[in-house]
């Protein structure tokens, strides 16, 4: 018997590493273990053995069926894994630039549009749309801006003919005029007659001037307009949203001052310029970055709200103006050229 | 407007560095667009020298050794020169030692290059006359030998130019910014004293020269006087008056011309000089002109006038366009003896009309259109007078003739300081807002302490005539502020309660369907909102191009709004290409504009472009975009706007910019949004000069239609027993849709079901065209899915609802089943 177990095992043991599929081993495991294999028939033999010798032989078959049950799973594991290296081709070259193209990339205009977006929702503000075809009275009227204004001039702004009519953009007075606004103001007129105050909005967008384009004007370019509007707001809570703007998007090295100025829609107003270190191609001490102001009276009484307890500030810029600084880019013309080594060195 | 400081010294006593005082016209509220000093600047010990000898430095190629003699300033000097104009015979400035130039540099005693040198010759720059540095400035008047260089050249002067803003028309004047500068240094204004007050003593009137002023139109022109001077002597200006003009920019004239100009930069009133002998019938009538009425101005042109412009007249012709400009037939020319000289107040908005049909504006309708002192007027002209007198002598001639009356002025507004502190938000003392008003001449009338004691006063602040701007007390709020100095603002947290709103749903979307895009490489653009008309035209129909036009468009390739992203991104390709830049896949987001049925809508649009393959070479080859793909991301794209577009039938896409058969629609605005994708047309792109397929899509959608909430979904079973599947291939004409074998697939399925079990989904899984299969025909096959909610369904009972759709497709459909 012990000659026997020794035999079978020995030769599975020569047998078992060279088989190297599974059909082979399925047919070996079958040969030793299965119904008709041989160490089944070394078992059945267990039967005509003298009871005084049972103890010593079933030990032996059990050995023996352990080794030959390591022998096996040590073949059928070799062979799982030689199938699974089959799954494989040769070993890649990870240096290999990907074919596929990307990654995409979000227009420089978006990032700067998105970053101030950003700042300004954490103290409070959210975003507000318009449309970019105005009329009359919300670009201008609203706004304190008299008829005979010079901004509103056909020489400046882009007029559409008397009879055009636009199905969603709604007039104030049937003989008004529709044109491109000329700065995104006309959506604080819109949000502040749909809603009641206190608002506190920011509203980038497109806006369009009649003017020649070339390294610093575009026929189209963007800008980006806060307003607040509640009771008891002051001059100096719109300089401290100004210092907190530009020292969350510049740095808190960065300094505003303001200047008067004059514009229609607010009073006091002021021009605001930023210093800032590091900022690229910067040569001056002190950049005009944009305007602002409290809200003019005539604004509120226009909309409806009463100037004797509701006041307000307003803040506008231009986008393209804020990235040309950001970014050292010093044609605008570049952000509608869209030349792709342009717009992956942003993103 | 260019401010000369010298001029501004005459009326206030101005002893600030030139920084400063750019530095203070700054925080009042104008801009210094430059400053420019011309002239000389005051420098001591810098003398008139001639140069006797000059020999070449023994140690240097490019030195000149001379021998400069200064006269009774010190002799004959030697000095080293580097200047190639040192020639023998030149008068030339000579800095001596003691002398310190212009950028603190300090002349001595010196040895240059083994040489001693008494002293250096000036170029212009080195004397901080302009930047003239190529070499020596030489004195061809030949001035005495020692003079001072102060007395030979003309006096330095700083020249401030300034960005004077529209509400601020007092300050178009000399005047008016030392008025400002007084204020913001708390230094005296002094006004120039007038010697002529209108009043005549001399001959009596002339009615032979001007017998007759009638204003036609008063509202146009509130007051206007003429006062004849005769007997004057037209001639060049004294230089002091030809200096200060110069230095602001004006070419000097003649005495008569350079003095209006000189009053009106002074005080900012207009005023203008006739020749009374030619003033037809003795007369000066202020009336509208005739239609059709013809002028030639002084620039030489010839000017049709309508109705509403007001016109100033002899007895037979417009001799003036009122405010604006005169005429050639009526002006001073060097003959004239006897002069009018109108001062006058037109109304704004009718000198701003006018000058903007004629296309004519002038320094006088500059200041006109903005607004001029009304009780300016009168002063202005008995200045004039004096400095005409003076300069071209002759004599007032009975009393100015003064038609209209002083426009009535009277404005009080009533302030508190706790006005203006609340809007302030910071505390300035009451004594200095009050002094802030005093110092703009804003008279304090009167001052009321208020009974609180916490409460500060009230005042009641008397406007001047020249402060139109000033009519609320928030207008004192900005004065207070600009005195007390803008760069004072205290720092402050920004304050920011929550007011529980939320982004504008536009800009939601545009955020997410450029997260989408970005996150599927594609490259965001940036294009313009005004298309050429002939691009527009090809893209729709030209009908609908008509509506889309600009009345003023500026440029030709700029005259429509888009009717699409497409065209824009289109651009940007053929950019990239052109420039030998591999480029694929581009999107942008941005308005766009759709026609129907006349009107316009101004849509929220997003749309991008691809490639059917890069152009960059690679080592690894991919398969090329397709339609599907272009509908693949248009579908994401509208799913962001809360559209499914599986419940959503789809259509060809009509517009001529999409290649027909292997594009589609998919709405087409019914429901104020539309979707359009798939191959862009061939002929169109390749007219762009566009290598390639393009395929695209484009999704937009009415901005109100887009909502900041979607609905929320609810929660559906599905099963956890087995599905049975079975696969159904049918034969159909190729051109039928597979959506609508699909559609009727699944209603017989339902219908074969009934409420046994659940026919979870009948999807298409296979297309096939050609051998096997006739002519014009396609194989399209199914896979249908059964399920029931509660248990297995068994083969049979599966067997005999397939078996059922199968029959009933045959016979509802006349599709042939392929085995």
């Amino acid at each position: 018997m012990q000659d026997q177990l020794s035999a079978l095992l020995a030769k599975a043991a020569a047998e078992l590493p060279g088989v190297n599929a599974r059909p082979a081993f399925e047919a070996a495991k079958a040969r030793y273990v299965g119904p008709n294999g041989e160490l089944t028939a070394l078992m059945k033999q267990m039967g005509g053995i003298p009871k005084e010798q049972k103890p010593a032989a079933g030990k032996l078959i059990n050995e023996a069926k352990t080794q030959l049950t390591a022998l096996l799973d040590a073949a059928l594991a070799r062979i799982a894994d030689s199938e699974l290296a089959a799954q494989l081709g040769p070993a890649v070259d990870p240096t290999l630039p990907s074919p596929d193209v990307g990654p995409g990339t979000r227009h420089p205009l978006t990032l700067v549009r998105e970053e101030m977006c950003r700042i300004l929702r954490k103290v409070g503000f959210t975003v507000a749309d318009g449309p970019e075809v105005e009329t009359e009275y919300y670009c201008f009227d609203a706004l304190n801006t008299p008829s005979d204004h010079p901004a509103r001039d056909e020489k400046d702004t882009f007029y559409f003919p008397a009879a055009a009519r636009f199905g969603n953009v709604s007039k104030k007075n049937p003989e008004e005029k529709y044109l491109l606004r000329t700065h995104t103001s006309s959506v604080q007129i819109r949000t502040m007659l749909k809603g009641a105050p206190p608002i506190r909005i920011v509203s980038p967008g497109r806006v369009y001037r009649r003017d020649t384009t070339d390294a610093t004007h575009s026929a189209n370019f963007h800008q980006l307009e806060c307003l607040y509007v509640d009771k008891g707001v002051t001059v100096r809570d719109l300089k401290a949203l100004l210092d907190y703007i530009f020292a969350s998007l510049l740095g808190k090295d960065t300094k505003t001052r303001f200047r008067p100025h004059y514009f229609g829609y607010t009073e006091p107003s002021f021009e605001v310029d930023l210093t800032a270190t590091h900022l690229p191609k910067v040569k001056k001490p002190w950049i005009e970055i944009g305007g602002c102001g409290m809200v003019d009276p005539t604004v509120f009484q226009d909309v409806g709200y009463d100037s004797e307890v509701w006041s307000g500030y307003a803040f506008g810029m231009g986008l393209e103006r804020l990235a040309m600084l950001l970014y050292g880019i010093d044609d605008i013309r570049y952000f509608y050229q869209n030349d792709l080594r342009f717009l992956k060195q942003f993103a | 407007m260019k401010i000369s400081l010298n001029w501004l010294r005459d009326y206030v006593a101005l002893d600030a560095s030139n920084d400063e005082i750019s530095r203070a016209i700054t925080f009042l509220g104008f801009e210094v667009e430059g400053v420019a000093n011309t002239g000389a600047p005051k420098l001591d010990n810098v003398v008139v020298g001639e140069i006797l000898t000059r020999a070449k430095h023994p140690n240097a190629d490019k030195l000149s050794v001379c021998t400069v003699d200064v006269g009774p300033a010190g002799g004959v000097k030697t000095i080293v020169c580097g200047a190639h104009n040192c020639g023998a015979g030149n008068r030339v400035l000579v800095a001596l030692p003691g002398a310190v130039l212009p950028g603190n540099f300090q002349i001595k005693l010196s040895k240059i290059r083994g040489q001693e040198s008494q002293g250096m010759m000036c170029s212009p720059d080195e004397i901080g006359m302009g930047s003239d540095h190529s070499g020596l400035l030489i004195l061809a008047d030949k001035p005495a030998l020692g003079a001072a260089m102060n007395d030979v050249l003309p006096p330095g002067d700083t020249v401030f130019d300034i960005e004077i803003t529209p509400n601020r028309p007092d300050c178009q004047s000399h005047l008016g910014i030392a008025r400002e500068l007084a204020a913001w240094f708390k230094l005296p204004l002094i006004y120039p004293q007038e010697k002529f007050r209108g009043d005549v003593a001399g001959p009596a009137a002339r009615p032979d020269l001007l017998a007759s002023v009638r204003v036609e139109a008063p509202e146009d022109c509130p007051l206007y006087s003429a006062t004849i001077i005769s007997g004057i002597q037209v001639g060049p200006s004294p230089a002091w008056l030809q200096r200060r003009l110069t230095a602001v920019g004006l070419r000097p004239i003649n005495n008569v011309v350079d003095v209006g100009n000189y009053v009106m930069l002074e005080t900012g009133q207009p005023m203008h000089a006739f020749d009374a002998k030619k003033l037809g019938g003795n007369a000066i009538v202020v009336r509208r002109a005739a239609e059709g009425e013809k002028i030639t101005t002084l620039d030489g042109k010839e000017r049709a006038l309508t109705s509403r412009m007001l016109v100033i007249a002899d007895a037979q012709k417009p001799v003036v366009v009122a405010g604006i400009m005169g005429g050639v037939n009526s002006g001073v020319s060097d003959d004239t003896t006897d002069l009018v000289l109108e001062c006058a107040i037109f109304r704004k908005q009718s000198v701003r009309a006018t000058s903007r049909q004629l296309a004519l504006s002038s320094d006088s309708s500059y200041r006109y259109e903005r607004g001029v002192d009304p009780h300016g007027a009168i002063e202005a002209a008995w200045r004039a007078v004096d400095l005409i007198l003076e300069t071209a002598g002759g004599k007032v001639v009975g009393p100015s003739f003064k038609v209209g009356g002083d426009v009535p002025w009277q404005r009080e507004i009533v302030v508190t300081h706790d006005y203006i502190t609340e809007k302030l938000g910071f505390d300035i003392p009451a004594a200095e807002m009050r002094a802030a008003f005093e110092s703009l001449e804003l008279t304090v009338t009167r001052e009321e302490p208020t009974t609180h004691p916490a409460r500060g006063p009230a005042w009641t602040v008397s406007i001047p005539s020249w402060r139109d701007d000033l009519d609320r007390p928030i207008d004192l709020v900005e004065e207070v502020l600009r005195l007390h100095g803008t760069e004072k603002i205290p720092a402050a947290v920004v304050s920011s309660p929550g007011l529980l709103a939320d982004d504008d749903p536009i800009s939601i979307f545009n955020r997410r369907v450029t997260d989408h895009l970005v996150g599927h490489d594609f490259h965001e653009c940036v294009n313009y909102t005004l298309r050429p008309a002939k691009e527009v035209a090809a893209w729709i129909e030209p009908t609908s191009a008509t509506p889309l036009a600009l009345a003023n468009p500026f440029t030709e390739d700029q005259s429509h709004l888009r009717p699409t992203l497409i065209t824009g991104l289109l651009e940007s390709l053929r950019l990239n290409q052109s420039r030998g830049v591999a480029v694929s896949r581009l999107f942008e987001t941005g308005r766009m504009f759709i026609e129907r049925e006349g009107q316009v809508f101004e849509c929220a649009g997003v749309a991008f472009v691809v490639a059917e393959s890069v152009a960059e070479r690679s080592w690894l080859k991919r398969e090329p975009v397709d339609f599907s793909f272009a509908k693949h991301h248009i579908t994401a794209l509208a799913s962001v706007a809360g559209i499914d577009f599986a419940r959503q039938p789809v259509g060809p896409a009509t517009a001529p910019g999409w290649q027909a058969g292997h594009s589609a629609a998919v709405n087409d605005h019914a429901y104020n949004w539309a979707a359009r994708f798939g191959l862009l047309n061939l002929g169109f792109v390749k007219s762009l000069g566009i290598e390639g397929k393009i395929y695209g899509g484009c999704f937009a959608i009415l901005p109100e239609k887009l909502s900041a909430e979607s609905a929320r979904h609810r929660f559906s079973e599905f099963g956890l027993f087995p599905a049975a599947l079975r696969d159904l291939a049918l034969v159909v004409d190729a051109a039928t849709p597979a959506a609508d074998v699909q559609k009727s697939l699944l209603k017989l399925a339902r219908a074969a079901v009934g409420n046994a079990f659940a026919v979870e989904s009948v999807t298409v899984f296979d297309l096939y065209r050609g051998t096997g299969l006739p002519d014009g025909k396609k194989s399209l096959a199914f896979n249908l899915v059964f399920r029931a909610a509660e248990r297995t369904l068994t083969d049979d009972e599966v067997n005999g609802v397939f078996q059922k759709v199968q029959d009933e497709v045959v016979m509802a459909s006349g599709w042939q089943i392929r085995k």
